[in-house]
Order: structure tokens, then sequence, then C-alpha cells
């Protein structure tokens, strides 16, 4: 157990450097740099020598492995750098972001999973009619650009019916009822699609484990089919479930952004957008050191869910 | 000296004119409750109502007012009294500065007399030499405005009076300091001392300052009163929340649910800010149109002959694409600058109608009767690209062949435009005095003249309107705007306003033509 804890953190810290190592590589390669960017906006356009001052004041002018040093050391010491442009530390940035981000990412999942695995077994119980009305919704789901489906929320529930906020987010602390309110719409849009994959293959994942052999010999011993399906079927279909959900919650990582943009809410997917934009490098590497580290967590969660569910996975 | 200088003055104007373009912003987003939006009671002049949101789509890069561009007025002149203020109907009144003028001849002396007890937010008091220490930080800081100050002297003659001397004629020192172009704010000692901090702090002297513990950086910036202000009856709220919603459709939403009170709303969304009920104020801010750079035929031989520059004039329908594109949102103009702005002269309106038969007759006498090719490249913005298409199709009637170069990405376009590759370009313009526009749009070194076309007549007129005042000024502007309009260095087809939304829950939603940008000071409690 100790070793494989220590492996795994072996595994997540080469994890974090590769990502790192390979965001500043590729922010470099992109066309520009945070040098023009500043320039550009601050007075519309520059001399080679203001070019040169800007790059060698941010520290552009240094090699690339030096940079990296540079940001490492910083890490090392807890602080990851400072935005170019207002000079705010990006500790403090992200922190202020991250609590709309979860709220918007942990109630998508929460949402989409009960209503889409709750969709999959009826479904799979029922089959016909309404196993046709799941695939043909997960299709609607799906095909429905999440931006446009917000634009319609928010103008049926937030402008005629004025029950939710059009936009804006309140943190929970200040608020709870608001922060409730203010996430409906968001979620909704969000879970449009998410429900209907995972219904879909809830749906599929219980087919296929109601067929088998064990779960004949739990009828034949009398067991409920509540019993069957809720304590004995879901287990074994779960897992596929959970491998879904955890792939979720990294997409609507970074995948949030419209939305976030539409609904005016100051998550991540937003910072990210605006720093790789404007070639923020201390901002990019923030972001992508802080969704790695999502990613890792993520994955340990979905490792040790395949362990509580599946005994096969936890004698090997 | 004056080549660094008026280099300098270009690049400040490319971001002039592009903040114009980009659509002049402000922002914020704070998410409470709709019923807290716009509560105010109160009486005039001591009128202090609950919570003044507003909104807008751009987030500031920095609250520093030397570094802030024109999209940052809003979040800057809350905490940063300028020098002098611009009312809504144009007029200047006093601000930090209680009276200004200049002295001697050629507008390159001005002396500023300051107002006497003012402090800033952190305490300390406003002197003729915090703002020449400030002015000084504005030219050192290269931001968009430095080079208008560039070269110049900046003198604390007493306690309460700054003089500045002018390294080259500035006529319109008035104009730059005030809240229209963020530098006219000052900053506090302290606030000097450490200019790190000002990125996401304020230490100024206006009526509010930012509350930064209840602010998200590029979310929502909260303004509390500043308790050492000056005027504080003129203080009309208890907070002012600017919330940044960057989808200008969610910015209507936003106003519309009553989750602000104002908001900088943009051309696709104004017709449905009407049908909502939302008061609309618009003045005219931009012209759009084109940029026939290439007047000493570079790149495309045919646009040295200022017959074919008048001929593409004549073979623009403006009217027609007005109705087509800019329906209730814009009006046909033939000049570089907006209706009752300035130089406009509303004569010049008629000097190009649409006439397909005098521009054949123009370039046939160019010797381009048979047409020939002209390539143009263009942003998204602004409708521009539609237009350049719109314009395809007419001047495929008088023969010439427009091609375009679509480019959605801004940055590419200005590169492409502004580093002199295309005869032409695609753009639109913000209206500004005369004397800025110069070095910007077309003056030799200017960001919108990229092939460096020099006219002796043109500069000599630019040169005297820089040592001019009054009424011969303005008789100056609309000689330079008729002679640019006969050279036909341009095709102006429209001219467009920024338009401010705003519930019943507040007054003071005012702009004109020579204040076409909403001055928050001026918004206060209905009632």
């Amino acid at each position: 157990m100790v070793r494989e804890a220590i492996r795994w953190l072996l595994s997540s810290l080469v994890l974090l450097f590769v990502v790192t190592v390979l965001t500043f590589v590729l922010v470099a390669m992109a066309p520009g740099d945070a040098a023009k960017a500043i320039l550009n906006a601050r007075s519309g356009g520059y001399t080679p020598q203001q070019y040169q001052e800007m790059r060698r004041m941010l520290g552009l002018d240094q090699s690339l492995p030096v940079q990296y040093w540079h940001w490492l050391d910083h890490l090392l010491h807890g602080s990851m750098g400072t935005d170019l442009f207002n000079g705010q530390s990006v500790t403090q940035a992200l922190g202020s972001r991250i609590g709309p981000s979860l709220s918007v990412i942990v109630a998508t999942l929460v949402v989409s999973g009960l209503v889409g695995v709750a969709l999959g077994i009826v479904s799979a119980l029922r089959g016909g009619v309404l196993g046709r009305l799941v695939d043909v919704v997960s299709l609607g789901g799906l095909a429905i650009p999440n931006f446009w489906l917000a634009l319609v929320l928010v103008e049926l529930f937030a402008v005629r019916l004025a029950a939710f906020p059009a936009t804006g987010y309140t943190p929970f602390g200040t608020d709870p009822v608001q922060w409730l309110r203010g996430l409906v719409l968001p979620v909704l849009t969000l879970s449009a699609g998410a429900v209907a994959f995972i219904a879909k293959q809830t749906r599929d994942a219980m087919s296929d484990v109601l067929s088998q052999e064990f779960v004949t010999m739990l009828r034949a011993r009398g067991l409920s089919t509540r019993s069957v399906v809720l304590k004995h079927a879901l287990r074994n279909a779960a897992i596929p479930v959970v491998t879904l959900l955890g792939l979720l919650l990294v997409s609507l990582l970074g995948g949030t952004v419209v939305v976030e943009d539409i609904f005016a809410i100051p998550g991540l997917g937003q910072q990210a957008m605006t720093a790789s934009a404007s070639h923020d490098l201390p901002m990019i590497e923030g972001v992508a050191f802080l969704f790695t580290v999502v990613v890792v967590v993520t994955n340990l969660v979905v490792d040790v869910s395949y362990r509580l569910l599946n005994p096969k996975v936890r004698a090997s | 000296m004056v080549r660094s200088l008026t280099t300098t003055r270009r690049q400040a104007l490319i971001a002039v004119a592009t903040a114009a373009v980009l659509g002049l912003a402000a922002c914020s987003s704070s998410a409470k409750p709709p019923t807290q939006s716009g509560t105010g009671s109160g009486s005039a002049g001591g009128r202090v109502g609950g919570t003044l949101t507003v909104v807008t789509d751009v987030s500031p890069q920095t609250l520093d007012p030397a570094k802030a561009v024109q999209n940052d007025a809003w979040f800057t002149e809350l905490a940063y009294e300028p020098l002098i203020v611009r009312h809504s109907d144009g007029t200047l009144v006093p601000g930090l500065a209680a009276s200004w003028s200049y002295t001697g001849t050629g507008n390159t002396t001005f002396v500023l007399h300051l107002r006497s007890g003012v402090k800033f937010s952190d305490g300390s008091a406003l002197t003729a030499q915090t703002v020449v220490d400030d002015l000084k930080y504005v030219v050192a800081s290269k931001g968009q405005m430095a080079p208008f100050l560039a070269g110049d002297t900046f003198t604390a003659t007493d306690p309460l009076t700054v003089t500045i001397t002018a390294g080259a004629p500035n006529p319109n020192f008035p104009q730059l300091l005030t809240q229209d172009y963020v530098v006219g704010g000052m900053v506090s000692k302290a606030g000097l001392a450490a200019p790190t901090g000002l990125g996401t702090s304020t230490a100024g002297a206006g009526p509010y300052m930012l509350d930064a513990g209840q602010s998200v950086t590029g979310d929502h910036y909260t303004y509390v009163p500043n308790p050492n202000y000056y005027d504080a009856k003129s203080v009309s709220w208890h907070k002012v929340v600017i919330r940044v919603v960057s989808d200008v459709q969610s910015v209507l939403s936003t106003v519309q649910t009553g989750q602000a009170d104002v908001a900088q709303g943009d051309p696709q969304t104004q017709v449905a800010a009407k049908q909502a009920g939302l008061t609309v104020a618009s003045s005219p801010l931009l012209w759009s149109g084109v940029v026939l750079a290439d007047r000493d035929g570079k790149l495309a031989k045919p646009l040295g002959d200022v017959r074919v520059r008048q001929a593409l004039n004549y073979g623009t329908d403006r009217t027609s694409i007005v109705n087509a594109l800019f329906k209730g949102l814009g009006e046909p103009t033939n000049q570089m600058t907006v209706p009752d702005g300035y130089g406009y002269d509303a004569q010049l309106n008629s000097t190009y109608p649409y006439d397909v038969n005098k521009a054949k007759e123009l370039l046939t006498a160019a010797g381009y009767g048979s047409g020939f090719q002209l390539k143009i490249v263009t942003p998204d913005y602004q409708q521009l690209n539609i237009l350049a298409q719109a314009l395809k199709q007419q001047w495929q009637k008088i023969g010439v062949d427009l091609q375009i170069t679509d480019d959605a990405d801004a940055n590419k376009y200005a590169a492409a435009a502004f580093g002199g590759a295309f005869p032409a370009f695609m753009t639109s313009f913000g209206a500004i005095p005369v004397w800025m526009e110069g070095p910007s749009l077309f003056m030799p070194t200017a960001a919108f003249n990229p092939l460096h076309t020099a006219d002796a007549n043109l500069t000599k007129l630019y040169n005297q309107e820089a040592v001019s005042s009054g009424a011969a000024q303005a008789a100056l502007d609309q000689q330079i705007e008729g002679y640019l309009v006969h050279q036909a260095w341009f095709v102006p087809v429209v001219t467009t306003g920024l338009p401010y939304y705003a519930r019943n829950t507040v007054s003071g939603i005012s702009t004109s033509a020579t204040e076409p940008l909403l001055d928050l000071y001026e918004v206060q409690p209905a009632g």
C-alpha cells in the first residue's frame, strides 16, 4: 500500500513536471509574447528598442530553461509569480476563481451523475420506448450547442420568468441561496450533454450486467428487483460510469469557458483563456499547474473508486 | 526629438483609435440580488442611492491610470478624479483643477490652478508637486497617452499651481487632462512611491476608492466612497460596482433582469434594448470605411491619382449600405468625423453623392476606364468585413475588383494594415480632436498612413491648427477635414455610436457628440 502511494506520488510529480515544461515550450512556440501584448495594450505599438526593453523587464530575454528554472524556484518557495499586466499574485488570482469553477463543476457532476444514472437504470429495466427515448435524448443533449442552450435558458428563466439570475456568481459564504440560484442555469446548460451521455453509458452497462448469470442467480434466490439492481448490478455497472464522471470533471475544467462567458462566472476557464490570449506566462503556468493537480487527484479518486466497486481490482 | 515624439504619438494613437474601434469599454461584475441594484433614494446634491451596478464587456488589464487605456476609463475615473472633468454636454468643468489656461501664444504653456483642500483617499494632500510627479510618472510609464506629454516640462510654480511647458504646440491639454484620456486622474504620493500596487488598488482623489476585499480582478470591482473626498455632497452612491460581462447578449440580459442599472451596450443589442424598454443613450463616436493608404501609388498605382480615389467615393452608395447593415444604428457620412464632432462640416456630406456615371468618368479620365484590382484587408469587428463585401459589390459597377483579405485575428489585421502591406484597409476610427487625430490618421508618421504620404498643404494646415484656439481652431479643423475629403484619402461610409443602456432606477444617462462616453459621475439615483 505504501509502495503504491509512493509510486502514485512519484508519477504525479513526473506528470506535473512534464506538463509545466510542455506548457513553457508551447507558450514559447506560440506566435507573439507577453512583451508585445503589454506594449500593444498600453500604447498600440512599439519600437524594437521598447520591445527589447520590455522583454528584459519581463525576463523573456533569458533562455527557456533559465525561465523555467526561475518559475520552478519560485514555486518551490510557495509563489507562482505575478500577473504580468496588473501585478496581482497568481495564487491570489487563481484562489479567487477556483471557488466558482469548483461550484459549477461539482454541481454539474452531481446533477448529471444522479439524473444520468437514474435515467440509465430506468431505461435498462424498462427498455422499449424508454430506452429509445434515452437514446434520442442522448443525441439531442449532445447535439445542442451549449452556448445556444445557455442563451435560451437565460431568456426563458431569467428574463421572462425572473426565476434565476442571468449572470454572476455569489460566493456560498456570502449568500447560500443566491449561490444556489446562480448555479442553476449554468449547471443545467453543462448537464444537458453530460446527463445524456451518462444515461446512455449506464443503460448499456446495466443491461450488460443484468444479462449476466449472477443476476439470474440473485433473482432465483428471491431478491427483489430493487435489491438486485441497486445493491448488486449497479455496483458492477458503475465502474464505466465512474470513469466517465472522472473524464467529465477533467473536461469541465477547461471546458466551461463558454458557459462562464455567457453567465459571467469568474472561473478558471475564463482566466486560462485570458492568460493564453495575452501570453501571460506566469498565469498560464499557474492554471496548467492547478489543472494538472486536479487531474492527478481525480485519477486517484477514480482509482480508489474502482477498488471500492470491484473486488478484483482490490485483490490485484 | 521631433521624430521620436511623432513616432511615439503615432503609436499611442493606434491605441486611441483601436480603443474606439473595439468599443471604448470598461467593466465589472458582482452577483448580488437584483433588488440591491439602484435602490437609490434621497435628495439631489446630497442624494445618496444604495448600490449602483454598471456592466461593461471589457476587463481592465490594470487600474493604474498611467498605464490604463481609454477602455478602462470607468474603472479609473471613480477613484481618480481628473484635473478637468468633461461634462456630458461636452463642456469642460473644474475637477481637481479649479481653473486652467494657456499663457502667451502658440499653445506651448499651460497653467493649472489646483483646488485647495483636496485630499487623496489615503489622507495625503493634493499639491502641485504631486501633480508634477504624477505627470512625470505618466510619461515614464509609456502608456497609451504618454506620447501626448512626452517632451513636456512640468513645474510646480507654487503649492497649488502647475505649469506645463510643451516641447511642441499642444492645443488639447484641457481635453487630454479629462477623464476621457485617463491620465488626468492624479495619484497620491504614496501611490507613486509604490506603483506596482496601482495595478489592483487605487490611490486617487476621486469620489470613490476601490474596495479590494469586495472585488475580484477581471470580474467585478467594488468602489466605496472616499472618506476624504473634497465634495462629499456630490457622492451619489454608497457603493458602485462595475461588473465585467464579456458576452454582449449577457450584458443586455444583466440589465434587463435588474442585476445592473447601467451597461455599456453594443450595436448588436441596441434594438433589443430599446424593445425591452431600457433607456438607450448613444452619440456618434466612430466613422467606419476605407483608408486608401496608397496615395502615392506605391502598391496600387491607380490610387496615386486623386480622380481614382474620388471615383471610389462617388461609386459608394452609402445610404443603401447603412439601410442594409446599420439601420437605426448609424448615418451615412463623407467625413472622417462625426456630426457635430471636431472639424465636422455639414456641407461636406454632399461632396460625394452616389453617382456611378461620375465615378466612371473620373476613372476613364485617369486612364482606368476598364477598371483595376484593389487589394484590401479587413478585420471582423464593427461589421467591417461585411461592409467590405458590400463595397466589393458596389465597386464592381465601376469596374473596380476589390480583393478582400478578411482577417479575423485583430492583431494580424493590425500588422497587415499598419505595416503597409496593403494599399487599402477597412477601419473604424474614433472621433478625437483634430490635433490628436493628425499623428494617428493623416500626418506622415501616422499609423493610419502606413505608406507615409506627405502633403505640404495638409501639414501646413495642421501646424496652423496646433497653435490656434477658439473659432480659428474650429475653422482650421474644418479646413483640414475638407482638404482630406476632397483629396479622398479615405472612403468613409457610416458613423455609429456606442450605446449605453439604463434602467429606470437611475438618471443622468446622457452623452453628446463631443462627449460620447457616459460619465459615471453624472449617474444618479432616479427620482
